[in-house]
């Protein structure tokens, strides 16, 4: 009996160290081809909301109803270098309503109302028309429903407005519940250094 | 005034017509004979719509008109290319200070306009290529407002020139010297008469009888203003592709209006209707 | 939402297929050329203006992932301990308190072994995907855990556990043959969640992700479907002892084999046993049977111990 249990007991710690060799072995495989970090991504240049070329969609909100994290990960990010600073934004302004007695339109596009207008440089104040103006989204309050962003692509606009994954709120999800819902693949994994490389390399930006 | 469109030249493709990348000015002679500078090649097309001439520029051209005695001005980055009217190169003014990019050409008797879009002025130079005074820069903006980054302007025949100011949605009116008499135009997003959007009217066309002639972006479409800013007509709103932006426009002297489709590549040709004052 | 949720990953995967063809077509859209950076420059704007900078907020540090692992590792070491030489039941109960609040809570349950089944699968087969290192970690750590000492991950350190294992009420014993049906369910769970995993990224479903029961509940919001599972699941709970452990968890499959070669494990009384059969009914999820502990059953809730006349509180009251 004792001769039985000791065969036993080598054959079980044999087959016990053979698994945790198969173990080991697979988990060193996998470190091989391991990478870092990983994120998501928007890629602007599929992104149905500031893809160049298609004019007259509808807006897109996926990002916003789609996010697992309540007050969704994908907000509305302005390229400060490229934006027009323009005195009447498409982005701000809701360019299709009325005009106001002071000559602008009468509503506000956003809404959340997260964006904020503020003239800058040698400000003029006789002539609001004379100055340039800087347009700064709060992103406390952008949800990422993606309207500034339609609305400042071109023609419109000049495309500085995008949707950006901040990376300081996204949950890393193993399978990023907007790129699954996403009609233009534009959620794209990408390693954490390229998480700030906001265009395809080789894209046109 | 109506406006029916009675031909469409040119096109997007390799034909010796068509263009591939651009088509980015637009002038029409006397002889209603249309030139149309893009890629890099001046076409012309004769009233009839066939191609009869074109030849290579050796940068590609932003703008193009054609002064009295028919030579053709090609405007480029940098320098402005200027050809007799069989197509050959006779002249090349260089200024890489204040030729940023000429996006507009027009004349007044012996004196050459041409726009800067880089330095977002205009310049005015003398027949034989000396500059001689900056128009449109000698205000608070340091220029004209062109988020579009294209200036265009017209003169009349007075010597006044119309220039767009697209970021302060008005046409303004200077003199040669560079002396600002006034504007007309203001933002509205559902008046026709008012420029819509962020940036409009991206382009202008000045006739002798002083109609300003306008293309818009965003809801492209192309406008007829009196002298003092009255609305005449809306040419055409719904024909041109919709991402186009900086459509060239040229009027010829019977009144029929060119408009360049920058997306499609191709020019719209209209005519008003019968009966109709259309003349410049 | 009228459309079931497979269903809708299907259609959805398939209209992605279709949209991807036009999408390419499509991209070869107009080639915007701006001729100049059009944009005011700093010298137009004047006044001293300047460029604000674009806020560019990085991802939470790398160092705080790798910790996270070394915490797994330690909850699981606290585990093992607690279960196998210190005998305690509240040490137990303490530390599934504490995982439930760090890794449940508070990382909100992400990453996780169960999910981290998908990442492997997929790292298998789809050369092009890299996995992160901290993922691999989590996937194996437990497995080797359990081949030497048995489910110390299920002990209280998965938060999906240490969730369902607070709300047992009066739990019911299933009859053996009912629950190795029910546990071939998950099986069939981790088959379908491989084979979703590996499909080409078009088609590519990550299920045990989509249908976490217990994520809403950390995350404090989620899709309806998710939440109502979670909480009849919760609700069954109370009654049934874990049934997403015990019937449901993939994660706990691949435990389950693993377990089977594990030289400890949870050990009733050794040498001291009464045949009283109190641990049996005590133990919640049937891993006790003719009274000794069904290693790859044993969800290491120390409960049995806590039975015995011989060890728990009672033994310790008559001062045995």
């Amino acid at each position: 009996m004792s001769d039985q249990m000791t065969r036993r007991g080598a054959l079980a710690t044999a087959v016990r160290g053979a698994a945790a060799v198969a173990l080991g072995g697979t988990a060193f495989h996998l470190v091989r081809q391991a990478g870092g970090q990983i994120v998501w991504n928007v890629d602007a240049t599929r992104c149905v909301n500031s893809r160049v070329g298609e004019t007259g969609v509808e807006v897109c909100g996926l990002c916003t109803t789609e996010c697992v994290v309540v007050q969704s990960a994908v907000r509305a990010v302005n390229e400060f270098s490229k934006c027009g600073r323009c005195y009447i934004c498409p982005a701000y302004f809701n360019v299709t309503s009325a005009a106001n007695e002071k000559g602008l339109p009468s509503e506000k596009l956003c809404p959340r109302d997260a964006i904020e207008r503020k003239p800058i440089g040698e400000v003029d104040p006789d002539d609001p028309a004379n100055n340039f103006y800087e347009y700064v989204i709060d992103e406390a309050k952008c949800d990422g429903c993606g309207k500034c962003v339609m609305a400042c692509k071109e023609p419109l606009g000049l495309g500085s407005i995008q949707l950006r994954v901040r990376h300081n709120l996204c949950v890393d999800c193993n399978h990023c519940a907007i790129a699954t819902a996403c009609p233009k693949d534009a959620i794209q994994q990408a390693p954490v250094e390229r998480a700030f490389d906001h265009v395809p390399p080789g894209a046109n930006p | 005034m109506q406006y029916t469109q009675i031909q469409l030249l040119a096109g997007k493709g390799a034909g010796d017509h068509e263009f591939t990348a651009a088509l980015r000015g637009l002038a029409v002679d006397r002889l209603d004979f249309v030139y149309a500078a893009g890629d890099r090649e001046v076409k012309v097309f004769d009233n009839a719509g066939r191609l009869r001439r074109r030849w290579s520029t050796s940068q590609p051209g932003l703008s193009v008109a054609v002064c009295g005695d028919g030579r053709v001005f090609v405007g480029q980055a940098g320098q402005v290319e200027i050809f007799d009217h069989a197509g050959r190169l006779t002249d090349t003014w260089r200024d890489q200070e204040r030729l940023g990019l000429v996006t507009a050409i027009d004349f007044f008797k012996d004196h050459v306009f041409l726009a800067d879009a880089r330095n977002r002025c205009i310049r005015r130079y003398d027949g034989g290529g000396k500059f001689l005074n900056d128009i449109g820069n000698d205000n608070r903006m340091k220029g004209l407002l062109i988020p579009n980054g294209v200036v265009d302007f017209g003169v009349d025949a007075q010597g006044i020139l119309h220039a767009a100011n697209p970021g302060k949605h008005r046409v303004e009116r200077y003199t040669p010297e560079g002396k600002l008499l006034g504007d007309f135009g203001r933002f509205d997003g559902r008046d026709p008469a008012g420029f819509s959007g962020c940036c409009n009217p991206t382009n202008v066309a000045v006739t002798d009888g002083a109609r300003i002639w306008v293309t818009e972006k965003a809801g492209p479409r192309a406008k007829v203003y009196d002298s003092g800013g009255t609305l005449l007509a809306v040419i055409a709103a719904g024909v041109f592709d919709p991402n186009c932006k900086n459509m060239s426009i040229a009027v010829g002297w019977r009144g029929r209006v060119y408009v360049a489709d920058t997306v499609k590549l191709a020019i719209f040709v209209f005519e008003p209707r019968a009966g109709e004052a259309g003349a410049a | 939402m009228s459309i079931e949720p497979r269903t809708r990953a299907l259609l959805s995967a398939l209209a992605g297929l279709i949209l991807l063809f036009a999408a390419h077509a499509a991209g070869q859209a107009i080639p915007y050329e701006r001729p100049v950076q059009v944009a005011p420059q700093e010298e137009s704007i004047g006044g001293g203006y300047v460029t604000p900078p674009v806020q560019k907020p990085k991802p939470r540090a790398y160092w705080l992932e790798v910790l996270d692992v070394g915490l797994l590792a330690a909850a699981m070491g606290v585990a093992v301990w607690l279960v196998l030489y210190r005998r305690s039941r509240n040490g137990v109960l303490a530390l599934t308190v504490a995982c439930l609040g760090y890794f449940g809570f508070y990382r909100e349950g992400c990453i996780c072994p169960i999910g981290s089944i998908q990442n492997v699968a997929v790292a298998l087969t789809d050369p092009r995907y890299s996995i992160p290192m901290v993922v691999t970690a989590v996937f194996f750590l437990p497995l080797l855990v359990a081949l030497f000492f048995g489910r110390a991950f299920c002990g209280g350190v998965c938060p999906l556990g240490a969730i369902q294992e607070l709300v047992v009420l009066k739990p019911v014993r299933v009859p053996r043959r009912l629950d190795r049906a029910l546990g071939l369910l998950k099986y069939a769970y981790l088959g379908l969640a491989v084979w979703f995993a590996v499909q080409p990224i078009a088609q590519r479903q990550f299920l045990i992700c989509r249908f976490d029961p217990f994520v809403g509940f950390f995350r404090m919001t989620g899709f309806a479907h998710m939440l109502y599972i979670g909480a009849a699941l919760l609700a069954v709970g109370m009654f049934v002892g874990r049934p997403y452990c015990r019937y449901l968890c993939p994660y706990g499959g691949l435990l389950e084999w693993v377990t089977r070669l594990a030289s400890r494990g949870v050990t009733v009384t050794p040498g001291k046993e009464l045949d009283c059969g109190l641990c049996q009914e005590a133990c919640p999820y049937g891993a006790i049977e003719k009274m000794r502990a069904v290693r790859p059953k044993c969800l290491y809730c120390a409960r049995c111990f806590s039975a015995c006349p011989h060890e728990g509180p009672l033994a310790k009251k008559k001062g045995a």
